[in-house]
């Protein structure tokens, strides 16, 4: 399994929800995020205090988006044929087993990802049993 | 371009019909999205118009072959319009030494003047799959810890 290349340490710009306005005070509105829209809205007009907003500031740098805490981006696997397409960039991609995927052909996947070094993210899943 | 090379379409016209979507590209919308190809003439598995085999008029692919070796395969200069007829192939057993095999690439592509671009990218698919063709050492035993250790030194004694 190759390890990743090396990479800007991940920094999360905030790992907490955002709430939506009043979510707290009223069980009819879900915690979902919308924007509050209304004239005298104090969230939207950022007074002290209030909730804060999401805004594009909160992203995470180019080079590490998408990266997982390994330093590799996922890429979702059906078959042995698609691990094969990852040959060359074991040290970029991990591959992910699709959730649909018998325990049977997983342990091809995983037998396969060993051969030419890629990580498999999820390969414990549906394979091993409890004893 | 001389007279047998020219196909009635341009590559960059191929390339723009088939860059949306083709037999080849696999695209995943994991990781950010991305997009790769399954062409067995593209060295790195990248949609993209430098690595697309089937595009290009010289191309290079590198495969393995099912006893352990290598096969290098590359495009002729004759039957454009016929994908099956104009291929060249060259292949390598597994027990040649790496650099043997590389140099044995290199000298058939690159020094040639053919995709002197994908040296190094043939060079690497090269190595990799021959990587990926060593016997893999077997994962150890896990330890067991903890309670569950407790327990079996119990049944041991």
């Amino acid at each position: 399994m190759a390890a990743a290349k090396k990479h800007v340490k991940i920094v999360k710009k905030r790992t907490k929800r955002f709430n939506r306005h009043q979510s707290d005070t009223y069980k009819c509105v879900d915690a979902n995020w919308r924007k509050p829209k209304g004239i005298d809205n104090r969230v939207r007009r950022r007074f002290k205090g209030q909730a804060a907003m999401p805004s594009i500031g909160y992203g995470s740098n180019k080079k590490t988006r998408h990266l997982m805490p390994s330093g590799h981006k996922a890429f979702v696997v059906h078959n042995p044929r698609d691990v094969d397409l990852l040959l060359m960039h074991n040290k970029t991609f991990a591959a992910e087993i699709s959730h649909a995927v018998s325990s049977r052909k997983r342990v091809d996947i995983v037998a396969k990802a060993k051969m030419l070094g890629v990580k498999v993210t999820n390969a414990k899943a549906r394979v091993t049993t409890e004893p | 371009m001389s007279e047998h090379l020219q196909s009635n379409v341009s590559q960059d016209l191929v390339w723009e019909i088939c860059r949306p979507n083709n037999s080849y590209l696999v695209k995943r919308k994991s990781g950010g999205g991305s997009q790769f190809s399954r062409d067995p003439l593209n060295l790195m598995n990248k949609h993209s118009r430098k690595y697309a085999g089937f595009v290009n008029n010289k191309a290079v692919g590198i495969q393995p072959r099912e006893d352990g070796g290598i096969t290098l395969t590359t495009k002729k200069h004759k039957h454009l319009n016929r994908p099956a007829a104009n291929k060249n192939e060259v292949s390598w057993s597994g027990n040649k030494s790496g650099p043997k095999i590389y140099k044995g690439i290199v000298n058939y592509t690159a020094k040639q003047g053919y995709r002197a671009d994908l040296r190094q990218e043939a060079v690497a698919r090269a190595s990799a799959i021959r990587q990926s063709q060593r016997p893999k050492k077997e994962d150890p035993e896990p330890k067991i810890r903890g309670s569950k250790a407790k327990k079996a030194e119990e049944k041991a004694t």
